[in-house]
This record gives C-alpha cells, structure tokens and sequence, in this order.
C-alpha cells in the first residue's frame, strides 16, 4: 500500500464534513490578537507561514540552509510534475527546468547558478534520491482523487494586520462530497520531528479558514527517512494550531 | 448608492447570494450605449485601447509587459478544461486539461496560430514546463468546479470573456467570467480570482459588470455579479443596478483617461 492510498483509507470509514468549527476558530484567532495587539497597528503586517512555525535553524549552517531549501524547492516541481502524471526521467534537470518556467528568477536561483560543478553534482545526486523515494511511496495518483498541488491560501486576520499564507505540498479528495475527504500532504526533505507536526497543524488550520469545512486528514512525508506521518482533523487540533499562531503572533509583535 | 457585499466563500453563501439576486434586471439602450462611446471618443488616443476589471483595479497604471507563464495560463487552460469536464463529466480534469494541452499544441503545430499566442508559447516550452502548466490549470479548473458543483442552480461555462468594441472611439472592453447561473429571468455571473481581493475589488466586479450587460445582445445586465477569491475564502458581490453600471463604465473611462495621461508624459 502506498502513502495515497494509506491516506485516503476506507472511504466508509470517513466522518461527515465538520463546518462548525472555522467561526469558532477565526473568533479565537481574533480575540488572541486583539489581546496581544490591543489597539495598535504594525507598521506591516504580521504574516505567518509554516515555517514560522518549524525550528530555527543553526545560524552558522548558511550554507547548508541555502542547500536545503535549494533542494526542498526542486523537490516541490518533482511533485508538481507528478502529481499530473508526468514521468521524471532526470529530476534535477526536469525540476530545474520547471521551477525557471514557473517561477522567473529570485535570489535562490541565483544560489543554483552561482554553484560550481561539484556542488552542482552533489545537489544532483540529493535530489535524485529524495525524488526516487517519494515517488516511489506516493506511487500513481489517480486523477479521480483530484490532486492538485502548492495550493495556496492567504487569511488577513484583524483587519489585515495579521496575514496567514500557506502553501500545501499536495492535496486530494474533495469538500463538495458532503463526508469530510480532503487530506493535506506536506512533503518535506528534513527528518519529521516536532516542528513539522506543528506545521501539519497549521495547514489543517489554514484550510479549515479558507474553505469553511475542515480537511479529514492532515500529514506529512519525509523523503529524508520515508516516515509518514498523518493526523485525523478535530477541534482540537485545530483550536492548538490556533494557540501555536497566536504565540508566533506575539513573538513577530514583540520583534517589531 | 453603490452596493458591495462580503460574504464567506462557501456553497451555502454563495447559494444565498444567487437566491437573494434583485429580481428585475436593469437593460442598458442605445442612448447609454451613445452616451459611452461618446465618453470614450473624447479620450482621444493614437493607440487601440483594450480595458478590463484589472486595469480599473490598478487605476490605470501601465502594467508590467504580459508574457506567459504557468500562472498566466491557468485560467484560459482551466476554463477550457472546465467545459471539457461539464460537457462529460466522467471525463477527469487531469485528462480534460492533457486533452485541452494537445490541442493547443496542434494547432501551434498546424500554423494556424499567430505569434505570442498561448499556444504558440506552450510549442516552445520544455516538458517539465508543460508539466507545471498541466499542474496549474488542474488547480484552477478543480476550485472552479468544486464552486459549481456546490450550485443549487443551473449553471454555464461561458464558450468566452464578454468582449465589447465600443463604436468609432478605437476601444475594446473585455469582460471575465467563470460561470453564468440562470435563475427565472435572470443570470448571475461568478467570477473567480487568484490571491486575495484589494481594496478596487469593487470596483473591478463593476466593471466586469458593465462589460458584460455592454456585451448582451439586448443590454440586458446580469442582476448580481459574484467575485469568488478561494485562496481568501471570500465572497465579494455587486448588484446588478443602473447605479453599479454608471460607476463601472464611470471607473472605465477613468482609467482610459489615466493611460491616456500616462502615454502623454511618456512622450512629453
């Protein structure tokens, strides 16, 4: 069995669609930072990704860092490519070729261009083996699961001065059904730990707001290790999300 | 009074907003139609103009040069695909969307498409940009059918935009819908937006307004337009009134004179 087909699970099995908690969860939000911000304005907006909510990391590693999300981007355009069926023969190249075409230039490019041979290679080989194994423990997404990938959403909280934006890696099932069947896949290229179970959290969270009706199943995937992980959708889960926002909140407040 | 209502970007909202729709469409006559292009011819300009909602969005500020990409191309791929799906409906959006790619690719391949064209663009890209294309579309044509399969109403996919020439004044007015939902003698237009509206949604929902009663056979103006912006969750909508279509083709023609302004300063 594969990541999908383990995510989806027994279709019986699937609970009616929760559209009760996004009011309650968007008046938390609001009351919490009206609480933190009272009646002040920042001079920008606060925005909150899922990576505020992931662990900082080293600051001496920049190089590393640079690579990693080098990598991480170029596996996002692998998955982009499989989710619509297309076959990956050279991933670096393919998904060099596709994050150009989509995304113009920005400074993480120039990072790819500036790399000599040998780094050039060692990415290659990194992002040849995290592609091998992801779309080898995705396996064929059928298209009547409706995949669509880097789904994006943008919440403006108390009148615009908190933004919420997330991106999600891979989504399937639908809300229209009327049970609950849309499942939230992260996939990332680090080890899972705990910052990415808040980040599964957030993505759970973001789309409950965006759409109303909360998602059946949030989870992540790492190609690193091939660990899978998956949470089932619940008030609960999603009022802690909200908790875990509004403490970013307050640290990008007290930054500014 | 203008009217601008936000709602919630859910099917039961957006049933509501249908439902509630005022009941007597307002038509646009010949007079409206003279007084427009009269407007327009005295905004004199050595160019052909082409509006829409988004340069009344962007009050008229010369806007970067188009070229295609992904993004771009998602909504006239989706949309195409869109009809493919409800035509069939067995068919899925990911093979509707391969479909509607090949065929903008044979017809590239046939010659019979013209220079910067989309589907001459999409001849030259590379597979994994196709790729990422095919990914895009299928993002746009699945939210929009999510929104009209949650409709109560019958509803269209649009064949196009609702175009406009506006008469001996060297104007074109394009106006963009998703969806037109019949309801008695009435329609609805729906709109669906990327990113999260701005503070000219309004404004750019009137003039796709305007635009498309302009484009009506009889001037017969659609008794609500809807703007959806599913990254936002939200629904915005304009009624369908003779006070809504004065202030879109008020804010068109401000927008003609801000360009026209803009292009003057250029060659001053």
């Amino acid at each position: 069995m594969n990541v999908v087909d383990a995510l989806r699970g027994d279709r019986a099995a699937r609970p009616l669609a929760n559209t009760t908690s996004a009011a309650g969860l968007r008046a938390q939000l609001e009351d919490g930072i009206y609480a933190i911000l009272g009646k002040q304005n920042p001079t920008a907006p606060l925005v909150v990704r899922a990576s505020s909510l992931r662990d900082v990391p080293p600051a001496t590693d920049l190089s590393s860092s640079a690579l990693g999300r080098l990598r991480g981007v170029l596996l996002t355009q692998l998955l982009r490519l499989h989710c619509v069926g297309e076959r990956i023969d050279h991933a670096f190249d393919e998904a060099v070729e596709a994050w150009r075409g989509d995304g113009g230039t920005n400074d993480l490019l120039g990072r790819l261009e500036q790399m000599d041979n040998d780094e050039r290679a060692r990415l290659a080989t990194d992002v040849d083996a995290h592609c091998v194994t992801m779309t080898r423990a995705l396996g064929p997404l059928s298209s009547h699961w409706m995949p669509r990938s880097a789904v994006r959403a943008s919440q403006r909280l108390a009148a615009g001065n908190v933004v919420l934006r997330d991106v999600v890696d891979l989504m399937i099932g639908t809300n229209a059904a009327g049970r609950s069947s849309v499942v939230l896949l992260d996939v990332t290229t680090s080890p899972l730990g705990e910052s990415a179970e808040r980040a599964m959290r957030y993505h759970a969270l973001v789309e409950t707001l965006r759409t109303s009706v909360a998602p059946w199943r949030t989870s992540a995937f790492s190609t690193a290790t091939g660990d899978l992980w998956a949470l089932d959708v619940d008030h609960e889960l999603l009022a802690r999300s909200a908790d875990e926002v509004l403490g970013v909140i307050h640290d990008l407040w007290n930054a500014q | 009074m203008t009217t601008l209502t936000h709602r919630r970007n859910t099917s039961r909202q957006l049933n509501e907003l249908i439902i509630t729709s005022p009941l007597e469409p307002v038509t646009l006559t010949d007079d409206h139609r003279l007084s427009l292009a009269s407007r327009f011819r005295a905004v004199a300009g050595t160019e052909h103009r082409r509006l829409d909602a988004w340069a009344v969005e962007q009050a008229g500020r010369p806007s970067t040069p188009f070229h295609w990409s992904p993004a771009t191309a998602r909504r006239v791929l989706g949309n195409a695909s869109l009809r493919r799906v409800t035509h069939e409906p067995t068919r899925s959006i990911t093979n509707a969307v391969r479909e509607e790619l090949d065929d903008q690719l044979l017809r590239a391949a046939s010659g019979r498409t013209r220079a910067g064209s989309l589907a001459s663009w999409l001849a030259r890209a590379p597979h994994p940009v196709l790729a990422v294309v095919s990914a895009e579309a299928v993002n746009w044509t699945t939210q929009v059918l999510e929104v009209a399969r949650g409709l109560d109403d019958p509803f269209e996919v649009p064949a196009s935009d609702a175009y406009y020439d506006v008469a001996t004044a060297r104007t074109t007015l394009r106006g963009r819908r998703e969806l037109v939902v019949a309801r008695d003698n009435t329609r609805i237009i729906v709109r669906v937006r990327s990113g999260a509206p701005g503070k000219s949604a309004g404004p750019g929902l009137r003039a796709d307004l305007i635009i498309d009663a302009l484009a009506h056979h009889d001037g017969l103006a659609s008794s609500r337009i809807i703007g959806l912006w599913p990254e936002a969750g939200v629904a915005l909508s304009v009624d369908g009134t003779m006070a809504d279509l004065r202030a879109g083709a008020r804010d068109l023609v401000r927008t003609a004179v801000v360009q026209r302004r803009a292009r003057l300063a250029v060659a001053a």
